[in-house]
């Protein structure tokens, strides 16, 4: 009797408990449902059909796949991918590093530099992207090249010369990205053990080493997020492309999701852009579950 | 334990489950757009705001007129909406846009053929018009609205103050650009002027389009017909090599500053110079009138026939169709309008600024306008002359995107390897074309 009088009460509670959650998380599973997951689950759906939205779409199994991995356009883009996908996120942690033991500490004049040094995160990338075409304008009217004409060099053609352009487009990712490491290494700073460093000066020990053995090794948890979403967002550039070059010149600063943009929306092959977006989403994929690995593996060494 | 676990189960999938519906309802109730209505058209056009303007002058002049009513939706990005539209199978009645897409839209299957007959004052535009929509199984598949051709926009002050003329041939043109770029025609002893604006990138085919009418100029085609509705790639012909090569060695591995700086990464948006007032010549449509006008002011520069290269000054024609949306079923109301935009009346409307805003047609498509006299402005009748006597479009009937894509693509890149050799890349090019027009089973 009594059983079965506390069993619907408890369950009821216990329904209401575990309603609440979701219910507050709803709007937010919503926007990702729709906006995320309904649109990837297409993506991939797509990417087996030559897409023909008016007349049906046609089954063409791995074709797309075999299409693009087999496009020489494709396989060019794949070093410009790699090189400018490490390059921008080793640059940005190393720079996000330096500027978080330069910046570090209560002082106002120091919260006023982080702000001023984080505003490239809070600003779209289109218009970073235009404001960068005229930093790198190819003549003594450009900032950077009026700089450089003090030092009795240039004008350099950053963006038109095939052999700078990959570079010119790192420079400003890193610029872009680097910031916002800046804050995930400042948090990891913050969190490092005071006594430590004093340890470390009645040691003696030079700077270098006090990096090494102290800093280092204590930010570790902050380095790993920063790494982690460095390989979820490296390889998948493209607004900064797209921006500042558009790909060119002479498809020197081609990257895969250009490539793919290109595919998709200038030459209306909607099933080879999914096929090439689906082989980016599975490298992320890989990439970001081995740095997770040698993480953890790290972790519990 | 189990059991709370299974509990908390059962409410996340409720909850999504309740979330599948809930957008599900979202998606159906948001269709409720008042093109349903029998006497009602759905008319997209791809224009920004402005120009919408003008559109919105011509639809209601027409609704006053005939009663039909439109739902007029201007659309930035249209071919990115049409695409989403055309998988729920119900597509805007009328469309308006660019010439070149017909080719790519009807091998998808969007459009409805059109017999002129059936439109209220066809024979009032001309057979060479009324040709350039004819698509790859002879049958009609666009009603021409708005034509243009590109004309040469120059610095007439700064000829002036060289003592220079217009050019009117490749050789003059040279010799002014590179007078413009070395003899300071802005007065200001700085070394800051350029020759000429060249939209040079390879995105969205820009170096295609901006090369074509030089393409056309030198003898050259990109492809060409066989005669039989089949084509051939024509890029390694001896014309298209000696095109290429001048274009390469004199403008963009010549002398400095004949061209503006970063043209091998300009698109339109951003090759300003023109307007800047830093470039004195652009090779470009008559669209950009109204802007150079404000600047660098229409006193400053003059509209002028394109300078003639080896086999003529052929330049580049392209413009804008009326197309009607396949299976709509509103054929009456759809030739109602179609006859109402192609007559002078509608023409006029379309062709007139009012409060600033972007005039919709070019050069009328209605050969009883006269479009220097319709505006009152002389220049006009440089581009309309341009048009009828010495203008080419792309071919309309293949889709021409990848074409122009993966012209533009070689353009640029032998444009920015000078050492490259042109043949070579062009016979590269040649092949790849020959892929594309395989993939449409056009290849001869």
């Amino acid at each position: 009797m009594t059983a079965t009088l506390t069993t619907p009460r408890r369950r009821g509670v216990l329904a209401k408990r575990s309603v609440l959650p979701w219910l507050f998380l709803a709007p937010g599973l919503l926007l990702a449902l729709v906006f995320k997951f309904l649109p990837m689950g297409k993506g991939i759906w797509l990417s087996f059909f030559d897409v023909r939205p008016f007349l049906g779409d046609k089954w063409v199994g791995l074709d797309n796949y075999t299409r693009v991995l087999t496009d020489h356009r494709f396989q060019d883009a794949i070093g410009h991918t790699l090189l400018l996908g490490l390059g921008q996120s080793l640059g940005a942690i190393l720079v996000g590093f330096l500027l978080a033991l330069l910046l570090e500490g209560q002082a106002r004049s120091l919260k006023i530099m982080r702000t001023a040094v984080f505003l490239p995160v809070v600003t779209a990338t289109a218009v970073v992207g235009e404001m960068w075409r005229l930093l790198y304008y190819p003549t003594s009217d450009g900032l950077i090249n009026h700089g450089l004409s003090f030092l009795g060099l240039g004008p350099a053609q950053f963006l038109d010369n095939p052999d700078t352009a990959l570079w010119a487009t790192m420079v400003m990712a890193v610029w872009m990205l680097a910031p916002y490491n800046m804050v995930i290494i400042l948090a990891g700073l913050a969190g490092v053990d005071r006594t430590l460093y004093e340890a470390a000066a009645m040691d003696g020990v030079s700077l270098w080493q006090r990096l090494r053995y102290v800093t280092l090794p204590a930010i570790r948890p902050a380095l790993g997020i920063v790494l982690t979403l460095a390989a979820i967002r490296g390889l998948r550039v493209f607004t900064e492309v797209y921006v500042l070059t558009g790909g060119g010149p002479a498809g020197s600063t081609e990257v895969w999701m250009t490539r793919a943009y290109t595919l998709g929306f200038t030459r209306n092959d909607i099933g080879g852009a999914s096929a090439a977006s689906v082989v980016l989403l599975c490298v992320t994929l890989l990439l970001t579950v081995t740095v997770n690995y040698f993480r953890k593996r790290g972790d519990v060494r | 334990m189990g059991d709370r676990r299974r509990s908390r189960r059962l409410a996340a999938t409720l909850t999504v489950a309740g979330l599948v519906f809930g957008t599900a309802a979202c998606g159906s109730g948001s269709d409720s757009a008042d093109s349903g209505g029998p006497n009602t058209l759905e008319v997209w056009t791809r224009s920004n705001p402005d120009a919408a303007a003008t559109y919105d002058r011509v639809f209601a002049a027409f609704t006053k007129k005939t009663g039909i009513k439109i739902d007029y939706q201007p659309v930035v990005n249209f071919d990115q909406q049409l695409q989403s539209r055309a998988s729920t199978k119900d597509l805007p009645d009328v469309m308006i846009n660019d010439t070149a897409l017909m080719g790519s839209y009807q091998s998808q299957g969007l459009l409805k053929p059109i017999t002129p007959d059936t439109i209220a004052g066809h024979d009032q535009i001309t057979d060479k018009t009324w040709s350039s929509t004819v698509g790859i199984d002879g049958k009609h598949y666009g009603i021409p609205y708005s034509r243009q051709a590109m004309t040469l926009m120059i610095r007439k002050d700064w000829l002036k103050k060289l003592g220079l003329d217009a050019p009117t041939t490749w050789q003059e043109m040279l010799r002014v650009a590179k007078a413009f770029a070395t003899e300071d025609p802005d007065g200001d002893g700085k070394a800051d002027t350029y020759g000429m604006v060249v939209p040079g990138s390879a995105q969205n085919g820009y170096a295609a389009w901006w090369g074509a009418s030089y393409l056309w100029q030198g003898g050259a085609r990109i492809i060409e017909p066989d005669g039989n509705g089949r084509y051939r790639p024509a890029m390694d012909s001896a014309a298209a090599v000696r095109t290429v090569t001048w274009l390469k060695d004199n403008l963009f591995c010549g002398a400095k500053n004949v061209v503006q700086p970063g043209a091998l990464t300009a698109i339109t948006a951003n090759a300003t110079n023109f307007q800047d007032g830093n470039a004195g010549m652009y090779l470009t449509g008559p669209y950009n009138i109204t802007t150079f006008d404000a600047t660098p002011g229409k006193d400053t520069y003059e509209v002028v026939a394109a300078p003639a290269g080896p086999a003529g000054s052929d330049v580049l024609a392209d413009g804008e169709n009326v197309y009607f949306g396949a299976k709509t079923g509103k054929a009456k109301q759809e030739q109602a309008l179609a006859a109402f935009l192609i007559s002078p009346e509608g023409q006029r409307i379309a062709m007139t600024s009012v409060d600033g805003h972007q005039p919709v047609v070019r050069i009328p498509v209605n050969s009883a306008l006269d479009a220097a006299k319709v505006r009152d402005d002389s220049r006009w009748s440089v581009v309309q002359k341009a048009y009828e006597d010495t203008s080419q479009q792309f071919p309309n009937a293949p889709d021409f995107a990848p074409i122009k894509q993966d012209t533009a693509d070689s353009l640029n890149a032998i444009f920015t390897y000078c050492g490259s050799d042109v043949a070579s890349g062009l016979k590269e090019l040649n092949d790849t074309l020959a892929g594309d027009l395989k993939d449409q089973d056009l290849l001869k």
